[in-house]
Formats: structure tokens, sequence, C-alpha cells
């Protein structure tokens, strides 16, 4: 048997109930996890529109065609949708629901119910947003920074729907992140200790904490700054004896551990993206694994960082400087063993690969540029500048947004049932590693040489106008392999070769079901053993695919 | 499968509040704001204390926050992990508060002095 | 030793051809700089060591295509290396942070003997107020070479932060309290300074220069500033005011008619004089004006557009103009006044001003 689930027919999670209602009311793991991807990839290009916008904005330093509120606009919008509607959720909610039951070994997650609820609650996010576009514009940013966002004559009228529909998505953020971890203490299969776990649960476990912990802040944070916007209550208003301070505490106490839930979850698919297709036992798994939680557990103790000219006091500077310094070592860790990992494999230079390689890359980069804003000295200099921007880009997006893609492409055969075109698929992969280094690098330079961020003009520095062409330049190169992937995903689904149960040779439970997994995952749940133990594995030529091998046993299988 | 200890049922469904014990809570909660308020009233200067009030504020709530957690969240019953948990999470809010009040404290000597004109206006008229 | 690494890591000083800093124009620039470098060169170690692994490891042990025999070889853990993995980078960002600490406590507490100015952020513009000599500069900040120099600041009315890029400085401005920051110039030039906290609109636009001059000629020049306008005759007053007051309106109000986030100044003396303008409240500007009306004269609307520009909102613009109250001395108001009845003169068609402060046309 070279699955463990019965595949005598075509019936799959994807053909088993018809019509659109069965989508819609549907509270099966799988299905919601494609309908959040179709979602937020949508969201993505949406936010991407907004980017290409302020892109060519930037060309001269005039300004091409925006006027300063139009560009104000723009960067506020796409700030908020890539943040909001996009990054924190799309690998929990899109691949992690999809692929943590089964990798369980599970029928579902522990609340199956709750799950469709947290996706329409993101549609409701995305509808409040849209609203915010409707009815006013939204300019301040997407930090909300007060007095500005308060101010209802200096900002426009679309921030309360959008602080609404903040708040919103903050739930759908917080009930995914409950279910995850009521799945992952009550539904891990036999043998499945917490030290057995794939490194991806692990990473999904500690992002789950981040968001249940806290998102609820930001929940807060966004009420009062609704009260205070519509009724004048005075607590971030100094107008009123409030304190604007008090409010960048309150916004990065959970703006800081969002990051950490972009990133977390992206580095738990590079784990699994190393090692599978490298055909490598993970290096140092015990590392990774507490890397994951620490991680988390400093990533709430630094927020500070994102303030340290904001009229924060010396002594909270000093402190929050020091302890930002202690959450780059757990990630310098991690980095350090999938190195170790590609060492003494059998590196397969496909597509997941290359995204996992390039997250490597990029992912260095980004961290490294870290010291520079953690360090009290630069920062000064370095706070509010294009160096700040190019440094989240390449954590966020050249990180997180490029881990996403990996376990899109590592997992499409088990999604869809069908291959990729995967010429294709590397040359999107080419296109987006170099678009992205193109548009962002350029940016660290202009930064650290003065170039403020935010700025829709910059008439009196022209000097800066190379960086920026150098940077839009890269940004319609990053664009045309976003294009290309879309196009060649499209085409798969109608076109593509079936895709085997295991493509890539991975040993996790989700390579054991069939492509696409069929409506319940398992007929029961399995038992586990040494997850990135590929011994076990061969090619089987007939299916295209890799299979368990015939003298081996499973876990849990008695002899004879 | 693990279970809480109190389950009666068999049905694995958990221990069951009857509905009249939670609106009793329910009841003692509200009381319980209503002496909040009422409390508010009172004037507690003569006593030496301004901060009285805030302070019988703040006792209260922590008595209401107690049971809610207890009854309403279920505590009472539950194995004393959860309970940890809790407290755990209160962890978080005690760092959030100090670490911001620290900065809010350490930076005073910087505020602009005096009340500004819209927050005098309603003291003023909150004096006649 | 300390002194040779600090010199290969120091940017020379002034070199504007540093691949990631601007020029270093400011006492404290070169210390920020060292700590720059220093963090910079650790990047580059640690970013070549790891590319470096990551391409030899990609080709060396590449799969061949249409291998897919799995070999599991390699070891899977090793606890010595990643102790020592985890424990010198930890060491070596003590390092980083406690040079960033002393550069920073540098950059924070200013020497004993500054040069006091106090700067007032609003959207949009910087106005900065020569206390010791009672000047007031707006859009321009004058300060002399090789003095140590500290901006108290404040806001208006919505977060701004000033920022020197030469002199790597920068502190957010907050409404309601008092930041500061302090530097000392090192040479004399002009050196741009911008806001690096979105405040709206014309957040691009918010710039002041930074004139750095001699030291001798820093008193004379800020005395004469101060009472430029006050022995001024009536007509001596349109110079002044478009080239030492425009500054504070520049970034809303035009010259040369197009229309930004206020209405253009040009043409606006012979609108206001026939009252050809409409309120958002609906009525006419005309109404108000003549014998026994609101305003009597067109010019007492002027003042009051200054002084409290709420009062009367004009037609199609949102009504974001701040109050100049206490800001402006009355022969300032009048200097406007005067201006705004002779733009014409000084100003050409298209909207550049074509007088010096002292009257003398403009080459």
């Amino acid at each position: 048997m070279s699955t463990l689930t019965t595949t005598n027919s075509n019936d799959n999670y994807l053909n088993h109930t018809k019509g659109i209602l069965s989508w819609l009311c549907t509270v099966d793991h799988k299905r919601i996890g494609i309908m959040y991807l179709v979602c937020v990839l949508f969201a993505f290009f949406l936010g991407g529109v907004f980017a290409m916008l302020l892109r060519f904005q930037l060309l001269t330093p005039e300004g091409m065609f925006l006027t300063q509120d139009q560009y104000n606009q723009a960067f506020t919008m796409h700030g908020a949708i890539m943040v909001f509607l996009v990054i924190i959720p799309a690998v929990p909610a899109a691949l992690g629901n999809f692929v943590l039951p089964i990798m369980l070994g599970a029928k579902d997650v522990a609340f199956p119910k709750l799950n469709l609820f947290s996706w329409y609650l993101w549609i409701a996010g995305l509808v409040f947003f849209l609203l915010a576009l409707a009815t006013g514009g939204l300019d301040t940013g997407w930090t909300f920074y007060t007095p500005y966002s308060i101010d209802k004559a200096s900002s426009m009228g679309g921030v309360i729907p959008a602080l609404i529909g903040a708040f919103i998505l903050g739930f759908s953020s917080i009930f995914t992140g409950m279910n995850f971890i009521v799945t992952i203490h009550r539904l891990r299969p036999k043998g499945m200790t917490w030290f057995r776990m794939p490194l991806f649960l692990w990473a999904t476990y500690a992002t789950a904490i981040i968001q249940v912990l806290a998102t609820p802040v930001v929940g807060i944070t966004l009420l009062l700054l609704i009260v205070e916007r519509s009724m004048g209550i005075g607590i971030f208003d100094p107008a009123m004896g409030g304190d604007p301070v008090l409010y960048q505490h309150f916004f990065w106490f959970y703006s800081h551990p969002a990051v950490y839930i972009m990133i977390l979850p992206a580095m738990g698919i590079i784990s699994e993206l190393i090692s599978v297709h490298s055909h490598r036992h993970i290096f140092g798994y015990k590392f990774i694994a507490y890397s994951s939680i620490a991680i988390a557990m400093f990533g709430f103790i630094v927020w500070g960082h994102h303030m340290f000219t904001s009229g924060q006091s010396q002594l909270m500077n000093i402190i929050f400087s020091l302890v930002t310094f202690s959450v780059s070592i757990p990630s310098a860790v991690k980095v350090f063993n999938w190195l170790a990992t590609l060492y003494k494999g059998s590196i397969s230079l496909n597509t997941p690969m290359i995204y996992g390689l390039s997250f490597i890359f990029i992912f260095a980069i980004g961290g490294l540029t870290g010291l520079h804003l953690a360090t009290l000295a630069t920062d000064i200099h370095l706070h509010d500048s294009y160096f700040v921007v190019a440094h989240f880009h390449y954590v966020m997006m050249g990180s997180a947004l490029i881990g996403f893609l990996g376990g899109i492409h590592h997992w499409w055969p088990k999604m869809t049932g069908k291959m990729y075109h995967e010429g294709w698929g590397r040359v999107a992969a080419i296109l987006v590693f170099i678009g992205f280094n193109v548009t962002f690098f350029s940016q660290f330079m202009m930064g650290s040489k003065g170039m403020p961020r935010r700025y829709a003009t910059y008439a009196e520095m022209p000097e800066f106008q190379v960086y920026h062409i150098w940077s839009t330049a890269g940004s319609v190169i990053l664009a045309i392999g976003f294009v290309i992937c879309a196009i060649y995903l499209l085409q798969s689904c109608f076109a593509g070769k079936k895709a085997p149960a295991n493509p890539w040779g991975g040993r996790s439970l989700e390579w054991q079901c069939s492509s696409p997994p069929p409506w319940d995952n398992f007929a029961e749940q399995p038992e586990v053993g040494d997850c990135y133990d590929y011994s076990v594995l061969e090619w089987n030529e007939e299916e295209q695919g890799y299979v368990w091998k015939k003298d081996v046993l499973h876990p849990g299988e008695a002899n004879g | 499968m693990s279970n809480t200890d109190h389950s009666h049922h068999g049905d694995g469904v958990g221990h069951a509040v009857p509905i009249k014990f939670l609106v009793l809570i329910c009841s003692i909660l509200l009381f319980l704001t209503a002496v909040t308020v009422w409390v508010s009233w009172f004037d507690f200067t003569e006593i030496n204390i301004a901060e009285m009030g805030i302070i019988m504020a703040l006792f209260v709530a922590t008595i209401k926050a107690t049971i809610v957690g207890l009854y309403f969240m279920h505590l009472r019953w539950d194995r004393p992990f959860i309970g940890f948990i809790f407290v755990g999470s209160i962890l978080f809010v005690v760092l959030f508060i100090s670490l911001a009040l620290t900065d809010t404290l350490e930076y005073q000597p910087e505020i602009i002095p005096g009340n500004t004109p819209k927050v005098q206006e309603a003291l003023d008229a909150l004096k006649n | 030793m300390f002194s040779i690494i600090s010199s290969l890591l120091a940017t020379p000083q002034g070199n504007p051809e540093n691949f990631w800093l601007p020029k270093q124009a400011s006492t404290v620039a070169q210390s920020v700089d060292f700590t720059f470098n220093l963090i910079t060169w650790i990047c580059y170690f640690f970013f070549a060591l790891i590319v470096i692994a990551m391409l030899v490891f990609m080709i060396k042990y590449r799969r061949k295509s249409n291998d897919h025999e799995i070999v599991v070889t390699g070891p899977t853990h090793n606890t010595a290396l990643e102790v020592t993995w985890t424990v010198l980078p930890l060491l070596l960002v003590i390092v980083i942070f406690i040079v960033g600490m002393r550069g920073y406590l540098n950059l924070r507490e200013a020497p004993a003997d500054c040069y006091e100015v106090q700067v007032t952020g609003q959207k949009w513009s910087w106005t900065f107020s020569h206390p010791k000599f009672g000047a007031i500069e707006v859009g321009e900040l004058t300060v002399p070479v090789g003095k140590p120099v500290r901006l108290l600041m404040t806001s208006n009315d919505v977060l701004h932060s000033l920022w020197i890029p030469d002199f790597r400085v920068k502190m957010d401005v907050i409404p309601g309290r008092y930041t500061s920051l302090w530097f000392e110039a090192l040479e004399v030039g002009e050196y741009l300074l911008n806001c690096s906290e979105y405040c709206g609109t014309d957040h691009s636009k918010m710039f002041a220069m930074v004139r750095v001059i001699p030291q001798e000629d820093f008193d004379k020049t800020l005395t004469k500033l101060a009472s430029e306008y006050e022995d001024m005759s009536l007509g001596e007053l349109p110079a002044y005011a478009i080239n030492r007051l425009y500054n504070r309106c520049k970034s809303c109000h035009s010259l040369d008619g197009s229309i930004g986030t206020g209405p253009s100044f040009k043409g606006l003396w012979d609108r206001v004089s026939r009252g050809d303008t409409l309120f958002t409240s609906g009525e006419e500007l005309s109404s108000l004006l003549g014998d026994a009306t609101f305003y009597g004269e067109p010019e007492n609307y002027i003042r009051e557009s200054i002084l409290n520009p709420q009062a009367h909102i004009v037609q199609g613009y949102l009504g974001s103009m701040p109050s100049f109250q206490g800001q402006l001395k009355e022969k300032q108001i009048t200097a406007f006044i005067e201006m705004f009845k002779n733009l014409n003169e000084i100003t050409t068609a298209e909207g550049e001003i074509s007088v010096n402060p002292d009257g003398t046309p403009r080459q």
C-alpha cells in the first residue's frame, strides 16, 4: 500500500460535494484553507497595485502623477492591506489551515466551525477596508499615529471604518490561533510527542501563542482610537491632556509581536522545504524548535525599538535596545541550522528550494540590517528613513512572503492534485529574487543617505532620483515574476499533470495521503516516527513520486 | 483522551454549570457594579486620601474579575494548570503597563506644564 | 589597536563618496558613522559566510537530475557547534549594543554651554526662534559654526520629527511636550533639515535649510534679523515680507496661481478688495466689507485670516490653516498686507520672487 488512505476512487475534498454553498458553508479545513488562499492572494494583488502606484510616483523628484493626498492614501492602503489582510493571515490561515490537521493525521482542526467563522471575519475586515476607501479615504499610515489620526480636520473620513476593519481582522487572527493551539495540544497522533512534531507545527504553535496573547492589545488600542476620534475621551490627544506616545506604546506592543506572527510560520515552512528538497534530516531539531518559542517570547519585550526617536525616555531606550539584540540570536541559530541541513544533502534546485534558498539569502540581509536599527546611535539617524522601509520589506516581503510562496509551491501538488510547470516555476522564482533585491537594496542606500519615508515628492533632494529609478525598475521585474507565477499556477489547475501522493519525498503525514486528500484526510489516525527520516522512502517510476519502501514497516505496524 | 474530573455525563460534554448559578453570579456582578458607582459619588478628601475613590474602584474590580475568572471562565472546576495560564496572561498585562508607565514617568519633566485651553475650560465648568 | 580599527572604520571627514552615508557635518556624525561602519562590516562578514556556505553546498551537493535515490547521510545535530554559534553571536551583539549605547548617550547629553534655539513644528513648516536675539526664522535655521547648539522643540498640532541627515541628529516633536536635540556643526555651509514623522498632506514638503555661518558673523546677522522690519517704511515691507515671512506660508499658498492646500496669493488682493470671495458658510466677502460691516476694510479681513483663519473659510478649501496668533508682531502683519497689495511688483508672472529683502532686484 503506497499511502495510508485508500484511493480507489477519484473522490477528494475538491469534488466531494459540489456547488458554491458547499464551499461557503463548509467546515472542512482544506476548503477553508483554499478560500483563504484565494482571498489572501487577491488582497496581495490589491496591495501590490497600490505599491506600483507608489513606485511610479517616485520616479521623479516632483512626483509623476499623484497629488500629495493621493500618495498618502496609497501608502496607507498599501501598508494596511499588506499587513492586516495579507501577511498576518497568509501562512497560518491559508497554508496552516490546509496542512496542519493533515500533518497531525487528524480529520480536522479542533473547532471547525470557528475556523469558518474566522474566514468570514476576514471577509468582513476586507469589506470595512474597502468601505474606508469609499467613505472619505484613509491617509494616516497603517500605524494610525495620534494626534493625526484623531484629528477630524487633518485626516480623512475613512479612519473609523478602517479601524473597525482592523479590529475585526484581529479576531480572525485570535480565533485561528486558538484553534491551532488546541489542535496541536489535543489532536496529535500516537508517536508524535512534542519533539517528534514537524518543525512547521512548532512554528505554527509559537505563532498561535503570539496571536492569542498580543492581538487583543491592538483590539483595545483600535477601540480606544475609535472612541477617542468619535467621542473625544482624551486619552491620546494632548489638547485634552492625553499622551500621543502612550498610543505608540499600545500600538507597538501588538505590532512588534505581529511581525513574528508574520515570520515564524514562514520560517517553519523553510525548515520543511530545506529538509525535504535536500533529503536531509533537519540539523539541530531541538534548537530550531526552542528558537521558535524563544522568538515568540522575546518578541513581547522589544516593542520600544520602534520608538527610539519618539520621545521615549532614555532609560527605556537603553532597555529596549539591549533586549532587542536577544531576538536576533534565535533567528541566527535557525539560519545556521538550515545551512547545516544543506551540508551533505542531495539538493534539488526545484522551485520550492529556490524559494527556500532565496529566503536564506534575503533573510540574512534583513536580519543583519536589523542590527543597525537595534543599535541606538545608528537608529537615531536611520529611523523613519528608507533604510527602515528596506529592512522591513526584506524581512516581511522577501522572507515571510517568499516563504509563503515556497510553501504554496511545496504543497501545491497536495492541495490541487496537479503539478505546475517546473521550468516556468524556476523562471518566476528567479525573477522574484532578482526583482526583489533590485527594488529594495537601493532603498537601504538612500535611506542611510537621508531619504525620509512616506514622502510623495522629494524635490529638495533630487540626488535620490537614481535610487528611486532602480527601485521602480526592480518592482517591475518583481511584478513580472508574480504574474508569471499566477499564470502557470492557474494553468496547472486546468491542465497540469496529475500529482502523485508524494512528489518530493517528504516524510511528514501530509505526504502519506493522496493528492488531493480525500474528504476526511485519513481513515484512521496513523502512528508516526521521525518525520525527517527519509530512508524509508523510495522513488516509484510509475507514479512519478515517492512511496514507502515495501520492506519497511510503518510506525506502529506489527510484524507479520 | 483526558477529561475534566467533574464530568457527570458520559457523553464527554464536560461540566455544565447550572443556569440558575450563572444568573446568581451575574446578579452579584451587577450589584458590585452598583457599589462602584455609589462609591464614586463620595468625596474622599475629608479623610485625607483623595485617591480612595480609585483604590475602592480597583478593589471592587479585582473582586469582580476574580468572580468572572472563577465562575464564568470555569477556572474553579478546571485543572490548576489552566489557572496558571490565566495568571500568566496577567503577567503580560503587568509587563506592558509597567514598561509603558515607567516611560511615562521618566518623561514627565518634559511635559509642558499647565492645562490646555480645552481642559481648563472643562475644569472651570466643573467648578461652577 | 582600537585606534587602528577605528581609523579603518571611520568615514573620512566630509567625504561625500561614502557608499552608505552622507557627509559628516557635525561632531557626533563621526562617532555615529563609526558605529554604523562597525555594524556594516560585521554584517558583510556574516553575510559572506552564509552566502558562500550556501553556494558551496548548492553546487557541491546538487542532486543530479533524474537521481531519485535517497541516501541518508550527514549529521543531525552537534551540540558543541550549536552552542558555539549561539554564544559567539550573543557576545558580538552585546559589544554592538555597548558601542551604540555610548554613541547614543553622547547624542542625548548636550554640553553645558549650548546656544539655544526654540523650534516649533506645525503643519507644514518649521519655525525657529532665537530668544537671545528676539529673532524668528521660518524655514531657515541660522547657527554658528563650531559651537554646540541645542534645539528645544515642540509641535503646535500633530507629531513631526526634526531630522538633519548630515548632522545625524533626529528627534520627534510632540504637541504638549518639549523634546530636544543638540549638535555642533563642523563647517560653514547649508544643510537640509526635513520632517521625518508623517504629518499629513504636505509632509514631503516640510523642509528647512540649516545655514551654518562663522561665529564672528553670527551675532550681527541675528540682531539684524530680529529688527529688520522695525525701522522699515511701508514701501520697504513687501520685499521684506516676501523674503522673510512668506516661507511659513509657502507649503500651502503658491505665488503662481496654482491651487494648493490654500488659495494662491497671486491676484489675492484684487479679489479681496472687490469682496470677490465666497465662504463655506455661504456668505460673500463683499457683504462683510464696507461701512458698518463685520470687517469694514479688506485689510481687516486679511488680518483676521492670519490670526483666526477658522472664522471664514474660503469655499473649496478644507480649512486646515493654523492660527499665527502670537507668532507675528503687528508690524509683520502689516508687512503681509503690503506684500499682497504689491505682489505684482515683487514677483514675476511665473511666481518667482524678484526682489531681495532690502528691495534691490534679484538676478
